[in-house]
């Protein structure tokens, strides 16, 4: 028994010391530090039944207020406006014409080209509207290649004067190039005149560089866009698009609202009893419908209500039933969804 | 109110932590159950042990007694050492037929009766030997278990009046007590497995070595019987 109690006490301490060793710390389970996170659960209509929005529309509502700002006051200021520094003059509004000016400069330049040929007294009172353009040409480089065509014109009128001269006498209207130039001065030129003026032009002079230039300068003119700033769709709103619709054509009825109006209209129909042939007595009824759930109009039997007096006597039971129950009571937020609705009564759900 | 006291959360969860930490019921169920694995274990060692030295000692005498050595011989030399086994049944049958030839048959059906009963006797403290402590075996089997859960309920009952008391639920608090409780089932299922095993296995053994003494009962009784009957004859002749 000695051996047998020995050895077991050996075994023992053997065993606990192993297991106090491997045992002792077991390695605690590593949990990943995941935050948790709401999940919701979402129809897909709501998706697929919205409206489509601007997409590149921001996420909140209303863009983020920014912050107001006092503005900063002169001291001893006696006049009125946004400047920082008090002046006297009335600040200067932008001039806007300056652009119409560009527009208009390129035909005065031309213009002036075959007139000098054609009338050497008419183009001394010219030069004043030619100065307008030079510094438009300053501002533009279309007008650069009109510079160049300018001196050429000037020794070809001396040394060959009869080439052009023919062109020149061939048209007798020439008041009319003196009458266009007119306009730029006073700075109203509008494309549409400019155009016609130019057309005319062209059959008069033959020079090719001139009726070169005057392509170009078309397609340019053409290529312009001539539309006033302030044009384009009659948006009024500043507001940028939201994401989505005010008005989604998406709203579905919940089936339990299905339900609540099939009951209401259910209530206030007398089904038709009594009368053979059941299935033929099935009438579908569809009403428009207001939005505070009157009746909007007569509903319209779509089906059923034939020729029989059992039929008929459905369809007027049914039809009795819609305008009975008028002010139908629904979701006023999904009216687009019961505004036009369509009922089936069938006789043979009622037993 | 000691034991209410919980391991904090994160605290040691080494197994002798959780013995500290235990509750004296835990500790206590948790000390017997020990010694009763330790005494199992020494139960085990000790009948492994003196039953491979039976097996051995059962072989070496059928070896002397099947020889042909005279058993007048075979009694002399064993009577005068404290035998067991075959050895004993042996020793114990011889001395009531020394003893009755002795003093004269008188007779002899009731000689035969004598020496079975002697051998009966024999073999029934040699069994009793050869069995004894197999009882521990097979009660800590059955029982360790029930005194491990015995632990555990009442270590969880103590932890779950802790969580109480501490009103927080969170499993770093709930665990500690959880875990320290069944500790004690842990160590009733230690001390019970090998114990069934070893009982199965050492009752087993046991039967098949008192069998084998049986029959060697039986068959040394038939030869005395033959001895008798010889005796007999002689005498009437």
């Amino acid at each position: 028994m000695k051996v047998g109690l020995t050895s077991s006490l050996v075994l023992h301490v053997a065993a606990l010391g192993f297991g106090l060793v491997s045992l002792s710390s077991p390695r605690s389970m590593e949990a990943a530090n995941v935050e948790s996170f709401p999940v919701d659960i979402v129809p897909v209509e709501e998706f697929s039944q919205s409206v489509a929005g601007d997409r590149q529309a921001p996420v909140a509502e209303k863009p983020a207020p920014q912050p107001t700002s006092k503005p900063e006051t002169v001291e001893d200021a006696r006049n009125i406006g946004d400047n920082t520094v008090d002046l006297d003059n009335a600040p200067t509004p932008n001039p806007r014409p300056r652009p119409v000016e560009t527009a208009a400069a390129p035909p005065p330049a031309p213009e002036p080209e075959p007139t000098p040929p054609v009338e050497q007294p008419k183009n001394e009172p010219q030069p004043p509207s030619e100065p307008a353009p030079v510094p438009a040409t300053e501002v533009t480089p279309e007008p650069e290649p009109k510079q160049e065509v300018k001196p050429d014109p000037a020794p070809e009128t001396t040394v060959a004067s009869k080439p052009e001269g023919e062109a020149m006498q061939l048209p007798d209207s020439a008041p009319s190039p003196q009458a266009r130039p007119q306009p730029p001065q006073a700075q109203t030129a509008k494309a549409p005149e400019r155009k016609n003026s130019e057309q005319p032009a062209k059959p008069r002079q033959t020079a090719q560089s001139s009726t070169e230039d005057k392509q170009l300068e078309d397609e340019i003119s053409a290529l312009l866009n001539r539309d006033k700033p302030s044009g384009g769709g009659a948006r009024r709103s500043t507001e940028q698009a939201a994401l989505g619709g005010r008005q989604t054509t998406g709203a579905k009825l919940a089936q339990s609202e299905i339900d609540a109006l099939r009951s209401q209209v259910q209530r206030c129909w007398n089904p038709p009893v009594g009368a053979a042939e059941a299935d033929s007595l099935v009438v579908s009824i569809r009403l428009k419908l207001k939005p505070n759930g009157e009746l909007d109009g007569t509903p319209e039997i779509v089906s059923g209500g034939g020729s029989s007096m059992a039929e008929r006597a459905a369809a007027d039971a049914a039809r009795r039933a819609v305008m009975r129950c008028a002010p139908f009571n629904a979701p006023a937020d999904k009216y687009e969804a019961w505004a036009d609705v369509q009922f089936n009564f069938d006789p043979r759900d009622m037993f | 109110m000691d034991e209410l006291t919980l391991a904090a959360p994160g605290s040691d969860v080494s197994i002798w932590a959780l013995f500290w930490q235990a509750g004296w019921v835990v500790k206590l169920v948790m000390i017997g159950l020990l010694a009763a694995s330790v005494w199992t274990w020494a139960i085990i060692v000790d009948k492994i042990i003196s039953y491979n030295r039976m097996r051995a000692a059962l072989n070496r005498f059928e070896q002397v007694f099947w020889s042909g050595q005279s058993l007048e011989e075979l009694y002399r030399t064993l009577s005068e050492r404290k035998t067991s086994g075959m050895g004993a049944i042996f020793v114990a049958a011889m001395r009531e037929w020394k003893k009755s030839f002795e003093k004269g048959v008188k007779s002899p059906l009731s000689l035969q009766t004598r020496i079975d009963k002697a051998m009966d006797l024999a073999l029934t403290r040699e069994m009793e030997r050869l069995e004894s402590r197999l009882g521990f075996l097979a009660s800590v089997g059955s029982s360790a278990p029930f005194i491990g859960l015995f632990g555990t309920v009442v270590g969880i009952m103590t932890s779950f009046q802790a969580i109480a008391g501490s009103k927080s639920t969170n499993l770093a608090v709930v665990a500690p007590g959880i875990a320290e409780a069944l500790l004690a089932t842990a160590l009733g299922l230690l001390a019970a497995i090998p114990a069934v095993i070893a009982y199965n296995k050492l009752s087993s053994d046991a039967g098949k070595i008192g069998l084998r003494m049986e029959g060697f009962a039986d068959e040394f009784s038939a030869i005395l019987s033959r001895q008798i009957d010889e005796k007999v004859a002689q005498k009437a002749a």
